[in-house]
């Protein structure tokens, strides 16, 4: 340590002033002191062994090892609580697939159609209806309605532990402040380092798949209901006080009614969240649509491509679903009289008699026997889905893209090689080849320079924690691969940003492709990458920077649309261009946002690094999945909290300075990853 | 307001009603399951599919097998490598057929814990190495041993690896210690991971399509053998008598005397205990069963290459097979 302390120089440099052009200056001046430093000491200082606590790996793996014994034993009372809670979860997950399947696929459709019609008007119900024709057509029904009834199980969970802390979390912001750590390493330590002990616990099968996913969805629902409480004004608390309410009663006629708007929106974020682990839960036992993806990914990638559309498909579904009945139903939205409100619930009751009756006459038809994708008679069964047609495009497509005689091939090969030789190499020697103290050094300095000193420390202490750790190395490869591809989805989403910030039209268009891009599954949107561009690194930096974009692109869009007009005009009325308008008054204006598209782009690219690490990217990626697989379950958490710990690192070298700019005071930490998705350009949401 | 109260009130007890219904319902249709698979007493046996093509193809032919031949009701799990040992331990999944010595596990599940049993070789050898493609063999016949590498590295130079040759690693959850090897036989490559096995074999796939020069990791059984010319470059052989090779880590091994070739790996067939104690056919069966490496590529590429129905694939194999399956049955 003493070395690197003799190396932070940061406190040399000027006060930073609010001026942003000097510290870029600042920053550049940094940089070039790295280059000097990988120039004069290249590859002579790396994290020395004194400095790294080499047991760690192994002290875990015992750990694991001593749950499997107190497992197997089955004596320790602790045990028996979790068991019960599997039982539950198995039997709910059952029940609900029971269920599901007992109203037959013509009543699921119908249920679920009707259901989005009655409350969410008919826009949402045909996106419903068509999914569910998909679902058929594609010939994956079984293992769609198998998803479907995991989700359900495991949102509902989640918002039955999430909503009520969110609620404490709302009223009291010392416990707030206290689990926002907590929430933060659930959300970016990757799935696959308590894959196992959630399986030595949990056993395979439902259970442990939306166990993993509860740990995933759980910190948006927090996140979401603290803010929604938070939202309510203090005007209608002290009201309510005054008029002598219980807290209570304050809480359940005050509070959470006045934030029911958040409160549906954190559904809405738990289902995306949730459907977002639906491929690693394949891996243990979760059937449905995760499992063709994980199979499908070594025999029969176009199926995996199928089911990962499927997926998609279900999360849009599920998304304008319950957009559109939070719309519809928000009673401060629709006065009714007592006459309307009679009329509606009539139709309620007439819908839902509608539904049983569908279902009575399916069953008595005999559809309770079938899948809409698969008739049987007494010989033969048949198949009335295009399945595979559909895959035979997707086959054709892959081939295409990785034959070495096409035109397409001629641009990816050149792009791909150009990425890996003159950005990511040059990248990755000058982090992982310079000494480490100066990287160290420096990395703090720039955290100093542009977020202030508190930032800075911290960021000291995660690199620190890095090195001791022992994946300095790795996790600078790492760190690498991550600065390059937020560079590249920094540039592109700003272009498109602004593009689509000035012509509603562009906006329009991309709307559907950015919410694809977010909930296709990264296994899934890497698999034609690695056709594409078999160079090792590129498709995890090309995946990394799709999964990036969409944040990117909406946080620059909607920090240019709410630059305020008074300036603008005032540059038009002096006859400035329309370019000049852009360059000179908007985007300067735009900067905090910006500056936090940057921000969360790096915490969603290194989301993807653990995919990264299955498609050649290497380093602590790499790790954490030989951590699954080859059972060295100490190295991949070792490199599960490196990736944290950079994580952290990173955001705080540039989360900017944003003088309590979150009214709601959260920790800055991935604060953004809540706001990930939809509400990023929610105006006056409180997010951004 | 109070005719609503009665109306919900009828709503909430069609629904629960539904829902009684529904469990119910689940019960009389296990029972039916169970009654119409109309086995004497093999009843429900669940087997666990790896994710490669091999695996499916063992995985079907037993289902075919325990189908057909006794009358068995099959379900099949697909749970990774290491967690289908906990999977087995509960008793989840009885039957793992195709297991690449997991010895780790072997020792906490099988020795310690006592709730997973060997259940015998599956018969298929796996055998890791180093591969080019027969193109390459053919202009450069020095290539069948190592030593015929030493000096040439820079043909299999790509913009990746810089000055020195590449060496396209494997999918990063199989046994390997290329790397050290690599070091250890002096050999100027640089080591670069392709990922998980696709892209790996997009990799090399493509550069085959080429015919440009390529060193890989790879192994046997693998269907994709029956559809690319690979040939294997020989490493320095794994007796006695070569006093270099230690190259177990777990026992000390010395990275610096990795100088020899994998082991083979002998595929072992696992059984959760309860299964293995319950007396089903269906264990008799699986025990017996075996297969060369020949058989299961056979089915992997019907299945994998030729994107035959897995069902079907097995189907075929058990007819053209019936010497072969008879003697499991015994």
């Amino acid at each position: 340590m003493a070395v690197a302390s003799g190396r932070l120089r940061a406190p040399a440099f000027a006060a930073p002033t609010s001026r942003f052009r000097g510290r870029g200056a600042q920053v550049a001046g940094l940089l070039a002191l790295l280059i000097v430093g990988y120039l004069l000491w290249k590859n002579e200082w790396s994290w020395p062994a004194s400095l790294t606590w080499e047991e760690l790996p192994r002290k875990l793996d015992d750990a694991q090892e001593w749950l499997l014994e107190q497992r197997t034993e089955g004596s320790n009372p602790f045990f028996a609580v979790l068991d019960g809670f599997r039982a539950f979860a198995d039997w709910l997950v059952t029940a609900l697939l029971n269920a599901l399947e007992w109203l037959t696929w013509v009543g699921t459709f119908a249920a679920g159609t009707l259901i989005v019609l009655r409350f969410g008007g008919w826009r949402a119900a045909l996106v419903v209806f068509g999914a569910f024709a998909s679902f058929a057509l594609l010939g994956l029904w079984e293992e769609s309605i198998q998803t479907l009834a995991l989700m359900m199980a495991a949102v509902s969970i989640s918002l039955l532990i999430g909503v009520p802390i969110g609620v404490i979390a709302g009223r009291n912001e010392r416990f707030y402040r206290a689990i926002t750590p907590i929430l933060d390493a659930m959300q970016i330590v990757p799935a696959f380092a308590y894959l196992m002990p959630v399986v030595i616990i949990f056993s395979v099968g439902p259970a442990a798949a939306v166990i993993c996913t509860l740990i995933y969805a759980i910190p948006p629902a927090v996140r979401i209901t603290a803010l929604g409480i938070r939202g309510v004004t203090a005007e209608s608390v002290e009201a309510s006080q005054a008029l002598g309410a219980t807290p209570w009663q304050t809480l359940f006629k005050v509070q959470l009614p006045l934030a029911r708007r958040q409160l549906l929106l954190a559904l809405n974020q738990t289902i995306m969240f949730a459907l977002s682990l639906v491929v690693i839960a394949g891996l243990i036992g979760g059937k449905g649509l995760g499992d063709v993806v994980t199979s499908g990914l070594y025999s029969n990638p176009a199926l995996a491509v199928l089911a990962g559309l499927a997926i998609v498909i279900m999360a849009i579904a599920l998304d304008r679903g319950t957009a559109a009945i939070a719309d519809r139903t928000d009673p401060t939205r629709r006065q009714l009289t007592d006459e309307g409100r009679k009329r509606a619930r009539n139709i309620t009751l007439g819908v839902i008699g509608l539904i049983a009756l569908i279902v009575l006459v399916a069953r008595a038809l005999g559809a309770d026997a079938i899948y809409p994708d698969e008739f049987e008679t007494a010989s033969t069964v048949y198949d009335s889905n295009i399945q595979p047609t559909v895959l035979g495009w997707i086959n054709d497509a892959l081939e295409y893209i990785q034959d070495p005689s096409t035109f397409i091939f001629s641009i990816t090969d050149a792009v791909g090689n150009f990425i890996l030789e003159r950005m990511l190499q040059p990248v990755q020697n000058l982090l992982m080849d310079t000494p480490w103290f100066v990287v160290l050094g420096c990395l703090t300095a720039i955290a100093y320079v542009l977020s202030g000193l508190r930032p800075a420390v911290t960021a000291f202490l995660m690199l620190a924690i890095i090195g001791i750790i022992g994946v300095w190395e790795p996790a600078m490869d790492t760190a690498s691969q991550v600065l390059v591809a937020t560079a590249i989805a920094v540039v592109i989403g700003i272009a498109v940003g602004i593009w689509a910030a000035e012509s509603p039209r562009v906006e329009k268009v991309l709307r559907p492709i950015l919410d694809t891009l977010q909930t296709l599954p990264q296994l899934v949107y890497i698999i034609p990458f690695i056709y594409l561009m078999p160079v090792s690194l590129v498709p995890g930096v090309v995946a990394s920077v799709l999964y990036a974009i969409p944040v990117v692109i909406r946080l620059v869009t909607a920090g240019i649309r709410s630059v305020p007009p008074a300036p603008v005009e005032a540059a038009q009325a002096f006859g400035a261009s329309r370019r000049q308008v852009l360059a000179k008054v908007k985007v300067p204006l735009a900067r905090d946002s910006i500056m936090l598209g940057v921000n969360q782009g790096i915490i969603m690219v290194l989301s993807v690094v653990v995919i990264g690490g299955l498609v050649g990217s290497g380093a602590l990626g790499d790790q954490v999945a030989r951590g699954l697989q080859r059972n060295e379950f100490g190295q991949g958490v070792v490199a599960s909290l490196a990736i944290l710990a950079l994580g952290i690192a990173l955001d705080r070298v540039t989360q900017g300075r944003r003088p309590a700019r979150e009214g709601t005071s959260r920790g800055p930490l991935f604060g953004g990853l809540a706001r990930r998705r939809r509400q990023v350009v929610q105006p006056g949401g409180g997010a951004v | 307001l109070k005719t609503h109260r009665k109306l919900w009130a009828v709503l909430m007890a069609l629904t629960l009603a539904l829902f009684v219904a529904a469990c119910g319902e689940e019960k009389s249709d296990s029972g039916d399951e169970s009654a119409s698979a109309g086995g004497k007493d093999c009843g429900k046996v669940v087997l666990n599919e790896q994710a490669w093509a091999g695996s499916t193809a063992n995985t079907y032919i037993a289902k075919n097998v325990l189908e057909d031949k006794l009358g068995c009701e099959v379900e099949i799990t697909k749970i990774t490598e290491i967690p289908a040992f906990q999977a087995m331990a509960d008793g989840k999944t009885d039957a793992v057929l195709e297991d690449w010595q997991h010895v780790d596990q072997y020792k906490q599940y099988i020795d310690k814990a006592g709730t997973v049993v060997q259940g015998g070789p599956l018969g298929v050898e796996g055998h890791i190495g180093w591969f080019i493609p027969k193109y390459l063999m053919d202009e450069h016949p020095e290539f069948k041993t190592w030593e015929g590498l030493k000096g040439k590295e820079d043909i299999f130079k790509t913009p990746e690896s810089g000055d020195q040759g590449m060496f396209l690693g494997g999918d990063p959850s199989y046994v390997q210690k290329d790397k050290e090897l690599i070091k250890a036989l002096g050999l100027n490559f640089k080591f670069v991971t392709a990922g998980a096995e696709p892209a790996q074999v997009a990799r090399w796939s493509q550069a085959y399509k080429q015919k440009q020069p390529i060193i890989f990791y790879w192994y046997t059984p693998q269907y994709l053998n029956q559809e690319y010319d690979l040939a294997e470059v020989k490493l320095p052989p794994r007796t006695d008598a070569n006093k270099d090779c230690k190259d177990d880590a777990k026992e000390g091994g010395d990275p610096e005397q990795y100088k020899c070739e994998y082991d083979v790996t002998i595929i072992n067939k696992l059984f959760s205990k309860k299964f293995a104690d319950s007396g089903s056919p269906a264990y008799d069966m699986l025990k017996k069963m075996k297969l060369t490496n020949e058989d299961q590529e056979l089915v992997a590429k019907a299945i994998a290459g030729d994107k035959q129905d897995p069902d079907e694939a097995a189907a075929d194999w058990v007819k053209d097979n019936a010497d072969k399956v008879d003697a499991w049955l015994q």
